[in-house]
């Protein structure tokens, strides 16, 4: 009697399985369903940036870089491959400037190929 | 007989993070052991003082890959303290809504493991495919599957709409039962129990010599829980059962974990139908006030303590971490002795270690 | 004629495209049972080619030359054994009392296992080595003892005469049940497969006596192990299930086939649904129940037949 209810648990989940078929996904051949919201690269609405630098100050992982001439002239940098996904410079921007996409994937041989620079200020002619 | 020593570690096919054992065997019973660690330590303490609070958040995070939101929790939680930030109950109640999610990722995730240590590798896979449940339900509601980021000195950074939840409440629904299934596996399946009962055995008089928490102390028939004993806020508006075993060895610990990881589907239920309206955040200044905090809060594996102390800066002065993995590692050379060599793999198991939280 | 039986079917290159067949079945459905996809039908192949191909290593202080040796002397044990083994209507050789000569074949693996764990410098595999030792002796006897009833209701020590008994009255299985679970208890043993693969648990000792091989010589073992399984499971076939003595070869092995499978497919479930158990439980399983249980089984085989 305790015998059957040592295998009354498994034993059926085990053919239900056979009969539902394995879960797995051959990810990189089939496509995965991200949420929207899936924390991936780092993107400005560049109008937006006023080169205030918080989210250089507040990232954990030095991913961006703010070289600042003066109030308008300034190159916001962004290093993905230091980068650790965390949105914590969305979070601190105050001009809702920042936001993350869902792409994760940037694998790449050459470092230097990923940096990309997010805003380039020129100082307009008044 | 002659006595041969066996390493097992830095790298052995049972261990997930590196630790080394030195067992002293005769025959296929364990002498001695000797346990090295500081593998994976990290300098993370040091770190924390190197950074601004809110840089602090995301390195806490990075201690544990497992427990991350709860080592972040009483992280913030216990700057607000410092700060004397009242958090709005909203943000309090999807915090809890994460960590209880993150205890059920955590408890199925463990069940996996130790099954995987007695051979039964179908466990281990229905395990974390019934664990890839909560990993979606925590994915989509945070954007990550082990590193949340959602706690901010304050509050949270997510939401929840109203569609969300339901879509939420009924991925609980397929949870409970699976959740429940494992549970039936745990209690009447004889071939897990012949390998983990009576083995690895903690008395109670052990488990309060040496000051053990969380599943592995409740196991062993020590009744403590913070989240019933010190219920920070939506605790106490919610109910819950702390299950509590007499028997101390592996299979209670088994089977406490399984129950716990049922009340926390529980408990969130209850937090999902109980949720406040308001904002998730109360804003922080960026420095906090010169003083000490202790902050814990219930972990998977026990009870997290995160000492800060400020000095009036936007940098902390001193961050100490205490992990529940360090007061059951020192249980290990105690739970070692005279088992056999094939249940040392059930015993490392059976207490639920993370080095990396050990060893920071 | 012989040298064809012996070389290619049912010989040599039979039994090892049925060993990586069977091999890759295996993992195959036991992925299947716990909701993953499998290895690729081309896996073991493979796996086998790559080993080949690999750098053989010999840790200093191992016995150089049994380490070499052992796996080729498992590998033409079982070979040997296969020959023995009728497959459908087909046997290679076969004469009165070839039972017992594959049954021995059959424990020499562990042997080899045995030594190659006692010549090697690791503890794991000196610890692999005992625990091989151990388990033969749990499992060997009740195995013994159940295969024997088969041949004792039968009147014959020959496989074939066995099977063609069988297929004239009824399957070994319906007639003798506990024997027949008997026998699949100890060929799990026998092929240290889950739940009974004690010497080469991997969260206890990393993989007991093959912890030192690499290459060549762990590609041997591997096709060894493999092949002792098809031999076992055709051995069974012949002993509890009636074989398969039709007249046509294109009818009778493909029933042959069927009946082997089955027995597959209950091995990988059976390693499905039970964890690993220790080496003193195993120890109390085999001598406290499996032992007298084999022998209540051989009495009455003997009283009611003889």
């Amino acid at each position: 009697m305790r015998c059957l209810e040592s295998i009354a648990y498994l034993f059926p989940r085990i053919w239900r399985t056979l009969a539902r078929g394995p879960q797995t996904v051959a990810y990189p051949l089939s496509p995965i369903d991200l949420p929207a919201g899936y924390r991936g690269r780092v993107h400005i609405r560049a109008e937006l940036c006023r080169g205030c630098g918080l989210c250089v100050r507040d990232c954990p992982a030095f991913g961006l870089e703010l070289e600042r001439e003066d109030r308008e002239t300034f190159r916001l940098i962004y290093h993905p491959d230091r980068c650790a996904y965390c949105g914590q410079c969305e979070e601190s921007c105050n001009f809702g400037a920042i936001y993350l996409d869902n792409d994760f994937v940037h694998g790449t041989f050459n470092r230097e190929a990923l940096i990309e620079v997010l805003v380039d200020r020129k100082r307009t002619n008044k | 007989m002659n006595r041969i020593t066996v390493p097992i570690g830095p790298q052995h096919p049972l261990l997930k993070e590196p630790m080394a054992f030195q067992l002293t065997v005769e025959g296929e019973s364990v002498i001695e052991s000797t346990l090295r660690l500081g593998y994976v330590h990290r300098g993370i303490e040091r770190l924390c003082q190197e950074r601004t609070y809110v840089q602090n958040i995301h390195l806490v995070e990075r201690v544990c890959g497992i427990c991350s939101h709860v080592h972040t929790t009483t992280y913030c939680q216990g700057v607000e303290a410092l700060l004397g930030l009242e958090v709005p109950l909203r943000g309090l109640y999807l915090r809890t809504l994460l960590c209880e999610l993150e205890r059920i990722h955590s408890h199925l995730l463990w069940l996996g493991v130790l099954a995987r240590n007695i051979g039964f590798d179908t466990i281990f896979m229905y395990a974390w495919r019934d664990r890839e449940i909560v990993l979606d339900i925590m994915e989509d509601l945070s954007g990550g599957r082990v590193s949340h980021a959602v706690n901010v000195i304050g509050g949270v950074r997510i939401d929840l709409t109203e569609e969300h939840r339901d879509t939420i409440l009924s991925q609980l629904d397929l949870l409970d039962k699976q959740v429940a299934h494992l549970l039936g596996i745990v209690e009447h399946e004889r071939s897990l129990k012949a390998r983990t009962q009576n083995i690895g055995h903690l008395s109670l008089e052990d488990v309060r010599r040496y000051c053990v928490v969380g599943p592995v102390a409740r196991a062993s028939g020590l009744n403590v829980d913070l989240r019933r004993d010190r219920p920070p806020p939506p605790y106490d508006r919610l109910t819950f059962t702390v299950p509590v075993h007499e028997d101390g060895d592996v299979w209670a610990r088994t089977w406490v974990r399984m129950r716990e990881t049922v009340e926390s589907v529980r408990l969130c239920r209850q937090i999902l139908t109980l949720l406040p309206d308001g904002p998730v955040a109360a804003r922080a200044r960026r420095r906090v006030p010169a003083g000490e905090v202790i902050s814990r809060s219930e972990a998977p594996r026990g009870e997290v303590i995160y000492y800060i102390r400020s000095d009036g800066s936007d940098i902390p002065a001193r961050v100490k971490i205490r992990t529940p993995t360090l007061t059951s590692l020192i249980t290990l050379p105690t739970q070692l002795e005279g088992v056999n060599m094939a249940d040392v793999s059930v015993v490392l198991a059976g207490v639920d270690l993370c080095i990396a939280c050990a060893d920071r | 004629m012989a040298l064809i039986n012996l070389l290619f079917f049912p010989g040599f290159t039979f039994l090892f495209m049925c060993a990586l067949f069977f091999e890759w079945l295996d993992r195959r459905i036991i992925a299947r049972f716990q909701e993953r996809v499998g290895p690729p039908w081309f896996q073991p192949l493979a796996d086998f080619i790559k080993l080949l191909a690999k750098e053989d290593i010999v840790p200093s202080g191992a016995h150089a030359k049994a380490a070499a040796l052992l796996p080729m002397f498992s590998l033409t044990a079982v070979l040997t054994a296969g020959l023995y083994v009728p497959v459908g209507n087909v046997v290679t050789a076969s004469f009165e009392g070839d039972l017992i000569v594959v049954l021995f074949l059959l424990s020499l693996p562990a042997l080899g296992y045995f030594l190659a764990g006692w010549t090697s410098v690791g503890v794991y595999s000196l610890i692999g080595g005992h625990r091989s030792l151990l388990q033969y002796f749990s499992y060997e006897v009740p195995f013994l003892m159940a295969v024997a009833s088969p041949a004792i209701l039968s009147g014959s020590w020959r496989i074939a005469s066995i099977a063609a008994y069988q297929s004239q009255t009824t399957w070994g299985a319906l007639m003798q049940p506990l024997g027949f679970i008997l026998a699949i208890i100890g060929l799990i043993g026998k092929l240290k497969r889950d739940p009974l693969d004690i010497p080469k648990a991997k969260s206890e000792v990393v993989a007991g006596s093959l912890t030192d091989f690499s290459g060549r010589k762990i590609a041997l073992w591997h096709l060894s192990i493999y092949i002792q399984t098809v031999v076992g499971i055709f051995l069974l076939v012949n002993l509890f299930l009636g074989g398969s003595s039709h007249q046509s070869l294109f009818v009778a092995l493909p029933i042959f086939g069927l009946k082997a499978l089955g027995i597959l497919i209950l091995l990988s479930m059976i390693s499905v649904l039970y964890a690993r158990l220790r080496i003193d439980q195993l120890a109390n399983l085999g001598w406290r129940v499996l032992a007298p249980l084999a022998l209540i089984q051989l009495l009455v085989t003997i009283w009611s037949g003889g």
